[in-house]
């Protein structure tokens, strides 16, 4: 096994509004490798989130492969690839994503009950804790701030321990203080579970706490930035 | 395995379009059940035993005394010891209480010992029917009792004699209702037949012969031997298997109507819980999305919605059949006077396992495109709004043909008949698909559209933002509206064709069986010189060499020409006829033109029609046996109402003035004077009957108006069917709704522009639906009375006028009630909301 984790081989992806097509990524290709954190970096609509969505194998790409522990998963269908996002990944969305109807700690709960941990509960719990939202668990989603509601899904998107975590913005919706907490929360906890973490951003702040840089613009990459050592 | 936590906060999340589903399931069970009790309760205490409905195992039916071949067979038959004959004489004559100088048309049912070979006369005292009546004495009706101001122990003059009443009848085997009848019945024993003698010439008797037959093997065999020597089409036999029953065709009738006012309802339903399932979904789209996006594969999402289906199923059907309960519990005031008071309307196990079964199936029908729904749910739903468009392929289409193959089936089976049946789907795919043309040219020509009015314009917008169901939704609501509004408009104009219109000028009293000997002395009676119509009857054998299908004649809805009709013979025309073919009455008498021994006729339009009779066709009559050939000469046709005695065929006076009949006459007199009337008559021409149009039409009305009321309370449940699908709507439309409210006051609009948005967008969809329905209504019933009852069709402006304004008000009032909370949104609340998203 490579120690290439995650691999995106002349991926591209276009939109077609009323007749118009549009290209939104071109040919990408991109080699992750295990442990990694990689800032995928570019100005809004510059297709990062399309990126992560294809690289995590929420949608196809329409050309191009997209390989993960050296297994193709571009042509899976939607079943074979549920267990691969219920384990193999996490995701962490700019704006949030919890489902309205379960409360934080069902929300949190949910991939694990999905892989019939038995320990579901107490895992959801102990994240709850981690991140200092225990007194809430019991709250639905509106009844939470966009801060509060982050947190959450970061406890969902590492419950089951996967092996990368996608976050797309996930500071986007909040003020630069919560931003923060959510940011070093992620990379805390990412540090603490040893996970690969792919995040997309459009602030430049966030840049030095990569391993390496991808710039997108125009559907292309334009540079690779590899983290100088300080 | 199933997370029944997740299965509770779906449906808590949606709990409104959770509770329509409900509601829908267990409309449809409680009609299918209620229906069908209903059904079934008829069925099993008055149709389901023949032998008990006619009495006997075969009947020997005829207008005369039998012919002496037919009486030897069946005295062989006695003889043999291979059956019991009894004979039974049923005829109208007036019934006279003396001391109270009042009278009253009875149906007189003369029985000889041993009636009835099956089921009981069941009388007040409880006593044994055969012990009570003997020589001497009757058995009657309450109602005789109340009209005649009469007594048990009480004389009344019948025919020529006087008997005493001993008791009361409450119900007999082959009668089980009385409301056919022009009056109530008496029972009178064989041996005072002679004495009250009433048998007279050309009177029209029934003479029923009733065999049981001992061993039931021989039922066929026997009844062949017998139909064999019988006088043909003017001796009738029939087995208890082949008879035709009156009330049973009219029972049968009437559940057929019902049946299909049931059918429709529980279409109306299963679109209802269509509705309401596709917003749930549509409602938990993002859920599914995000859950997907979490690794739910699309079976633990299908196992958890069909779990939730199967969950809300459950709950709707044991709510249908607690409702379907109480509705039973209602059953006796609703059907009183339809049904014999001893029914017991309850509702069988059998029958609510129908129900169950068929509540499953149509839920599962109408919940499978729904579910398919769920696969197209993609995780990438989540970061763009749209659902993909879903194409629709072959397992599609598959269910929708499985869906309407489903109703042809059911229709077939409750209405048991295949093209009535199939039929009336393809009527009702018909309707809808031709509510869906004009409703796609109506939105097409809006869409283009763009009023000046800055809130119309906005509602010509929202009928067409995404996800509306707008289009559906009228098409849906102006069908069954369309449906709704013809059921009350046929109802309406058999009403007030029957009934309502009698006009004041016409005859109210109608005289019958007066033999020709009797005129002077009726006339005399009367006090004046009525216009007397000679009836003989006679039975229409053939039509040039078509012989008459009795069987065939018998389905048609308007008359039949099987049926025994009453020939006239007079020179003149009538002031309301007049000659549409031929030269006159009786064309230019020519006798070279007729063949030997052939007599002229002029024929009515409306028979002709009926029987495809022209002018020169030969015509082949039965009289009493004899042949009568007749030549289509003229065709007449009436220009008037149709409650005036009046006559399909009509000979000239010389040819059948000896022939044997009797006379018939129709006079306008006051009620005091028909009282009076009623009394001398009974006194010196017993065999006289007297029929009270106003009186017999008072009965009719009283009739036609619970029918109504049966109708009518079946037809709420399409309608509330109907509701609840604009109410699933309404809410499937809320969020968008409320956005746009939030927009408009963001942007500084205040309630009243809010209100008068949502107030137009539900009257523009109000409007077209009862504009549609109101038309299509009015086409489809017009058909419907003109070829179907054959009735003049008034269109009711005011009823119709109803109808639409409170169709209107209906659609706004659940409209905008369920905006209502929206006009009161903050718009901060629902922005934040919308964040999280
Ligand atoms: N479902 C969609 N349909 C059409 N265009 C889309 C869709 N999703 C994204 N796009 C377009 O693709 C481009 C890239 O979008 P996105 O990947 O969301 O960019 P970013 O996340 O970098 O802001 C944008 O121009 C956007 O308008
Ligand atoms: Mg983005």
């Amino acid at each position: 096994m490579s120690t290439n984790e995650l691999e995106a081989q002349k991926i591209s992806k276009s939109y077609t509004i009323d007749d118009r097509q549009i290209k939104v990524l071109d040919d990408i290709s991109l080699l992750v490798s295990k442990g990694e954190v990689v800032v995928i970096e570019g100005k809004s609509g510059s297709g990062k989130s399309t990126l992560l969505s294809l690289l995590s194998g929420l949608d196809r790409p329409d050309s191009g492969k997209v390989i993960v522990n050296d297994r193709d998963i571009t042509h899976l269908s939607e079943d074979e690839l549920a267990p691969y996002r219920n384990r193999t990944i996490g995701y962490v969305f700019q704006s949030f994503h919890l489902v309205p109807s379960l409360t934080a700690l069902e929300n949190i709960m949910f991939p694990a009950e999905l892989n019939n941990d038995p320990e579901a509960m107490e895992k959801a719990e102990g994240l709850l804790n981690r991140v200092e939202l225990i007194d809430r668990k019991n709250n639905f989603p509106h009844q939470l701030s966009g801060g509060e509601k982050q947190r959450v899904a970061i406890c969902r998107a590492l419950v089951n321990s996967p092996q990368i975590v996608f976050a797309d913005e996930p500071t986007g919706n909040l003020d630069s203080a919560n931003g923060e907490i959510i940011l070093n929360l992620l990379l805390e906890l990412r540090s603490e579970l040893d996970t690969t973490l792919l995040l997309a951003t459009h602030s430049r702040e966030i840049s030095n706490l990569a391993d390496r840089i991808v710039l997108l613009a125009d559907g292309r990459i334009e540079s690779y930035t590899d983290k100088v050592p300080e | 395995m199933i997370r029944w936590r997740f299965i509770f906060r779906q449906i808590n999340s949606s709990r409104k379009q959770a509770l329509i589903f409900i509601l829908c399931v267990s409309l449809s069970l409680l009609t299918l059940v209620s229906l069908g009790g209903f059904s079934n309760s008829v069925r099993q205490s008055m149709l389901k035993d023949a032998r008990q409905l006619h009495a006997a195992d075969i009947m020997i039916h005829t207008h005369y005394p039998a012919s002496n071949t037919l009486l030897e067979i069946v005295n062989r038959y006695k003889s043999e010891g291979l059956a019991e004959a009894v004979l039974v004489h049923e005829f109208y004559s007036m019934a006279r209480n003396t001391g109270r100088e009042k009278s009253l048309l009875s149906e007189l049912k003369v029985v000889e010992k041993g009636y009835p070979f099956y089921g009981t006369v069941v009388l007040k005292s409880g006593l044994d029917f055969s012990k009570i009546l003997q020589a001497g004495r009757i058995i009657v009706e309450q109602n005789v009792l109340d009209r005649l101001q009469a007594d048990i122990g009480d004389r009344l003059q019948i025919g020529s004699t006087e008997l005493t009443i001993v008791d009361v009848v409450v119900s007999e085997p082959d009668r089980p209702v009385s409301f056919f009848s022009f009056g109530p019945r008496i029972f009178i024993a064989a041996d005072d037949l002679e004495k009250i003698d009433l048998i007279k010439k050309g009177s029209r008797i029934h003479y029923n012969y009733l065999l049981k037959i001992h061993n039931q093997d021989m039922v066929d065999t026997l009844a062949d031997e017998l139909s064999d020597v019988a006088i043909e089409v003017q001796e009738r036999v029939n087995t208890f298997r082949t008879a035709e029953s009156g009330v049973k065709r009219f029972f049968e009738n009437f559940l057929f109507f019902l049946n299909l006012i049931g059918i429709f309802t529980l279409l109306l339903a299963g679109i209802g819980i269509q509705a309401a399932l596709y917003t749930l979904l549509r409602e938990s789209n993002y859920t599914i999305a995000i859950m997907k996006s979490l690794g739910a594969g699309s079976a633990y999402i299908f196992l958890h919605f069909t779990v939730m289906i199967m969950l809300l199923g459950t709950v709707g059907t044991v709510l249908g059949l607690f409702f379907s309960y109480l509705l039973q519990l209602y059953f006796p005031v609703l059907f009183t006077g339809i049904l014999p008071a001893h029914v017991t309307l309850t509702i069988a196990w059998d029958v609510v396992f129908e129900g169950l079964v068929l509540g499953t199936v149509v839920v599962g029908l109408f919940s499978y495109l729904p579910m398919r729904r769920l696969r197209n749910v993609k995780p990438a739903l989540i970061f763009r709004k749209e659902v993909e468009a879903t194409r629709n392929d072959l397992p599609h289409y598959a269910s929708i043909t499985l869906t309407i193959l489903f109703f042809i089936g059911l229709a077939v089976w409750q209405l048991e008949d295949v093209k009535t049946g199939i039929y009336f789907v393809l009527g009702l795919l018909g309707l809808v698909a031709f509510t869906a043309i004009v409703t796609q040219v109506l939105l097409m020509l809006m869409k283009k559209r763009s009023p000046r009015l800055l809130t119309l314009r906005q509602a010509f917008r929202g009928l067409f933002r995404p996800k509306n169901a707008t289009r559906s939704i009228i098409i849906t609501l102006s069908a069954s509206l369309a449906v709704i509004f013809s059921i009350y408009i046929i109802e309406q104009n058999l009403q007030s064709t029957f009934i309502q219109s009698y006009p004041p000028e016409l005859p109210n009293a109608y005289f019958l069986d007066i033999q020709p000997s009797q005129k002077q002395e009726f006339s005399n009676i009367l006090g004046e010189e009525p216009q007397y119509y000679p009836i003989i009857r006679a039975r229409l054998t053939s039509i040039n060499d078509r012989r008459i299908n009795r069987k065939e004649e018998r389905q048609r809805r308007r008359d039949n020409l099987a049926r025994e009709f009453n020939l006239t013979y007079r020179d003149f025309l009538l002031d309301d006829e007049r000659i549409t073919e031929g030269n006159n009455l009786f064309g230019d008498l020519d006798q070279n033109s007729l063949g030997n021994g052939e007599l002229p006729v002029s024929v009515l339009d409306f028979v002709a029609e009926i029987g495809d009779i022209k002018i020169g066709d030969l015509l082949v009559f039965n009289v009493q046996g004899i042949p009568l050939q007749a030549r289509v000469v003229s065709m007449r046709t009436r220009t008037a109402s149709r409650v005036r005695p009046f006559f399909y065929f009509v000979f000239p006076e010389k040819t059948l003035k000896d022939a044997p009949q009797t006379i018939f006459s129709a006079v306008k007199i006051d009620r005091q004077r028909l009282t009076m009337m009623q009394n001398r008559l009974a006194e010196q021409l017993p065999n006289v009957s007297v029929i009270d149009i106003g009186k017999t039409i008072e009965v009719l009305a009283r009739i036609i108006q619970k029918l109504s009321s049966i109708i009518q309370f079946f037809t709420l449940f399409s309608i509330i069917a109907g509701l609840l699908i604009i109410i699933s709507s309404v809410f499937a439309t809320k969020l968008a709704r409320i956005r746009e409210a939030v927009y408009f006051k963001i942007l500084g609009a205040g309630q009243g522009f809010v209100l008068q948005v949502f107030t137009y967008e539900n009257l523009i969809v109000a409007l077209i639906c009862a504009l549609q329905a109101g038309i299509i209504s009015h086409v489809g019933s017009w058909a419907v009375c003109r070829w179907i009852f054959d009735v003049p069709y008034k269109p009711l402006p005011v009823a119709t006028g109803i109808m639409i304004l409170s169709t209107i008000l209906l659609v706004i009032t659940v409209g905008l009630s369920a905006s209502l909370s929206i006009l009161r949104q903050k718009p901060i609340g629902y922005l934040r909301d919308e964040g999280q998203e």
